[in-house]
């Protein structure tokens, strides 16, 4: 009797074990062929002078990342790409926290103004560039004429970067509250109540409470975003034309990468560009993860 | 059951329908056409329509941006899947002749009826020419010419441009018809306005950009730099918006918005100025200046070509509609719909009839033409020229300074290919 339960029990386990398996599968397989298989590929192609159409490459060792270190191009395009990042993550992430905060309670229109918050995210990001873009017109934007102001948002070299970031904070910070909103659901009524009794209300509890229980999915969305920061292209290829003056203070490193693989044809000094963002992306989530250590408290 | 359920049925079903494919016309052939102006796509559409008419093969166009267009050709080409048929430029056509990539059109063309290349220009079959096989068919040709704005200059109390004029008489002009306030200025000519803008002038002026045999740069002659020192005396004297405002905005927004007197503009922009009504009231075309001192009037000239993909699939359907396209009347059509001039000799003359601007001046600058320099990585290096130039728009660098470093570069890259 005892043996034919047990037996049952690795059957089932066997078969949960399958079934397992085979949810995650078309995951996986997605995966593997999209993104793990084209990152050992573009690792491989930086090695190489890449000929017309994928013919012809040539094996070139280490000259294209000797290229890369020299290129002051690239360095530019690296401090263009953080610069963006300092200013995009930090406020998507205090804003949208605030929101969330603010619209986690009872009152009237909720989820009227959580709809309204979070539509930008499903908004074609080329279609928010586009309108933005007129926005920020210099001659015949709107903010120039109603402020009576005449600044080149988006051309002027020292601020069209944090143009860019503007339009990036607006248009992420819908999905950051929508993940800090699902967090704050999780903490339980009574600490706040507890905390109540023992006079801390408010900001207090804001600092005390909220913070420490939420920082997980504070952790999580601050590493997605800087990724995600790291990685911007769409932005910047949509409101800065080639012309633009401002183009080489505001290109970060995957706008290069287009440049250089897509318009110049150069996949292999494109991909090199490319590792150059991969090593530095993976440092800095590197620290961050020992980083979390310090402020990041799992129940 | 639910009526939840029952039209989740009905649903399921009809999306099981409309994932089979349709066989409902046999086994028509339907060619796929990419091209990326999306103001000659009216009448290219009717001109597609012709031949769908004559022969029965269907086709679908498609309109994708200058920019993405050679993104989404170089993606298919190395993936085997270019579209049937699709314009090909001179800045590419090397690359993609060189590799094989377009239908030999050399047997077909050689026993055409329809096809005779003594009716089109030499240069632009040269275009199109590699190893003395034929990759295209020429669709058009294009030149330079000179817009300006009546209503400006009437209020500013000047002539009109006249076919004598000299690009001093251009300064000239854009001084007086710049007003200080910076609600309007004599003329926009972009950094990367090259073949509608600084090309001509230093062609007419006897410089070069490339050499005959595509090896070395001419950005660093006496006379291409003499002829890029007007440009830079017109960003000095502020004839023109900041580089800030023309890239925001494009010098054909400003000229179609009253903001400009006069552009540069290739005859291929006729389709957008036809259709803006400020611009039909108020502007005309003239020809290009004269040089003062050579005398020289030089347009620099393009055109497209009708290329095939080499893996198509319909290579024998790609080909009819190629040599279609190429006939003397699908030229002529084309010419009179006003979506281009046409490369067939002859039949341009209906395309100046096709507005009311004195469209004469684009044919008359055909007397004295010069091919638009090409070589195989022209996209390269002009863009870093460009890029470049931007430093003397904001006055970081002199013209002279500029053009040293764009022939610098560009031999550089020269060398490499």
């Amino acid at each position: 009797m005892a043996n034919t339960k047990s037996k049952a029990k690795t059957g089932r386990q066997r078969s949960e074990f399958l079934w397992g398996w085979l949810f995650i599968l078309p995951t996986t397989i997605g995966l593997v062929v999209l993104n793990i298989i084209p990152i050992f590929q573009t690792i491989y192609q930086s090695f190489f002078k890449t000929g017309d159409f994928g013919k012809g490459n040539i094996f070139v060792g280490l000259s294209n990342y000797e290229k890369v270190f020299g290129d002051k191009e690239v360095w530019q395009a690296l401090i263009n790409t953080l610069k963006y990042a300092i200013v995009e993550v930090p406020f998507s992430i205090a804003i949208a926290l605030v929101l969330a905060v603010l619209l986690n309670r009872k009152m009237k229109g909720r989820s009227v103004y959580r709809t309204i918050i979070f539509l930008p995210m499903v908004a074609a990001p080329a279609a928010v560039a586009m309108v933005w873009r007129w926005l920020f017109n210099s001659d015949f934007g709107l903010i120039n004429n109603v402020f009576k102001v005449h600044v080149n948002w988006v051309s002027s070299p020292q601020i069209a970067v944090f143009s860019v970031a503007v339009i990036g904070v607006w248009s992420i910070i819908g999905y950051n509250m929508v993940l800090f909103l699902s967090g704050l659901q999780e903490i339980p009524r009574d600490y706040y109540e507890a905390a109540e009794i023992d006079g801390a209300t408010g900001v207090n509890a804001f600092f005390h409470i909220t913070i420490p229980l939420l920082s997980p999915t504070l952790f999580f969305v601050l590493v997605t975003r800087v990724i995600g920061a790291l990685q911007v292209f769409d932005l910047i290829y949509m409101v800065i034309d080639k012309s633009n003056p401002a183009l080489s203070k505001t290109q970060s490193l995957v706008y290069l990468f287009y440049k250089y693989s897509f318009v110049n044809k150069n996949m292999g000094y494109g991909s090199t560009i490319v590792v150059l963002l991969l090593a530095i992306t993976m440092i800095i989530t590197v620290f961050q993860m020992i980083g979390q250590k310090k402020w990041v408290f799992y129940n | 059951m639910s009526l939840k359920k029952a039209s989740a049925i009905v649903l399921a079903g009809l999306m099981t329908v409309s994932a089979l494919p349709v066989y409902a016309e046999g086994s028509d052939v339907t060619l796929s056409v990419s091209i990326w102006d999306s103001y000659q796509e009216p009448g290219i559409k009717e001109i597609l329509s012709d031949f769908t008419a004559k022969t029965g093969i269907k086709t679908e166009l498609s309109v994708v941006k200058w920019d993405e267009y050679w993104t989404m050709l170089e993606a298919g080409a190395q993936g085997g899947s270019l579209p049937d048929v699709f314009w090909m430029h001179s800045n590419e056509s090397e690359r993609y002749m060189s590799n094989d990539m377009l239908l030999d059109l050399t047997d077909k063309i050689s026993e055409s009826e329809a096809i005779d290349p003594a009716n089109y220009p030499e240069d632009i079959w040269g275009l199109y020419t590699y190893d003395g096989k034929y990759y295209a068919v020429p669709k058009d040709v294009d030149t330079i010419a000179l817009w300006y704005n009546k209503a400006m200059f009437d209020e500013a109390g000047l002539e009109y441009p006249t076919a004598d004029w000299t690009w001093e008489d251009v300064g000239e002009a854009a001084k007086k018809l710049t007003k200080e306030d910076g609600s309007q200025y004599g003329l926009a000519v972009r950094n990367d306005n090259n073949q509608a803008g600084y090309y001509n002038m230093v062609y007419d002026n006897g410089g070069y950009i490339i050499s005959e045999d595509k090896k070395q740069s001419g950005w660093d002659d006496a006379k291409t730099i003499e002829a890029m020192q007007v440009l830079e005396g017109w960003i000095k004297d502020g004839v023109m918006p900041s580089l800030e405002t023309m890239s925001e905005n494009g010098e054909d927004v400003l000229f179609q918005s009253g903001k400009v007197a006069m552009v540069l503009q290739g005859s291929w922009m006729l389709a957008a100025y036809k259709g803006n009504e400020y611009t039909s009231a108020n502007c005309d075309i003239v020809e290009l200046p004269k040089n003062s001192q050579t005398g020289r009037r030089t347009s620099v000239y393009n055109g497209l070509g009708w290329a095939a993909a080499a893996s198509g699939e319909h290579t024998e359907e790609a080909w009819q509609l190629v040599e279609y396209l190429g006939s003397k009347e699908a030229q002529e059509k084309q010419a009179q719909l006003g979506v281009t001039m046409s490369a067939y000799t002859g039949t341009s003359d209906a395309w100046s009839q096709s507005a009311d601007f004195n469209l004469q001046a684009y044919l008359n600058m055909m007397e004295d033409m010069e091919i638009r320099p090409y070589s195989k990585s022209t996209v390269t290096w002009e863009n870093e020229n460009s890029e470049i130039l931007k430093g003397v728009y904001t006055g970081d660098i002199s013209m002279e300074e500029a053009c040293k470093q764009m022939a610098e570069q560009m031999n550089e890259k020269l060398a490499e290919e």
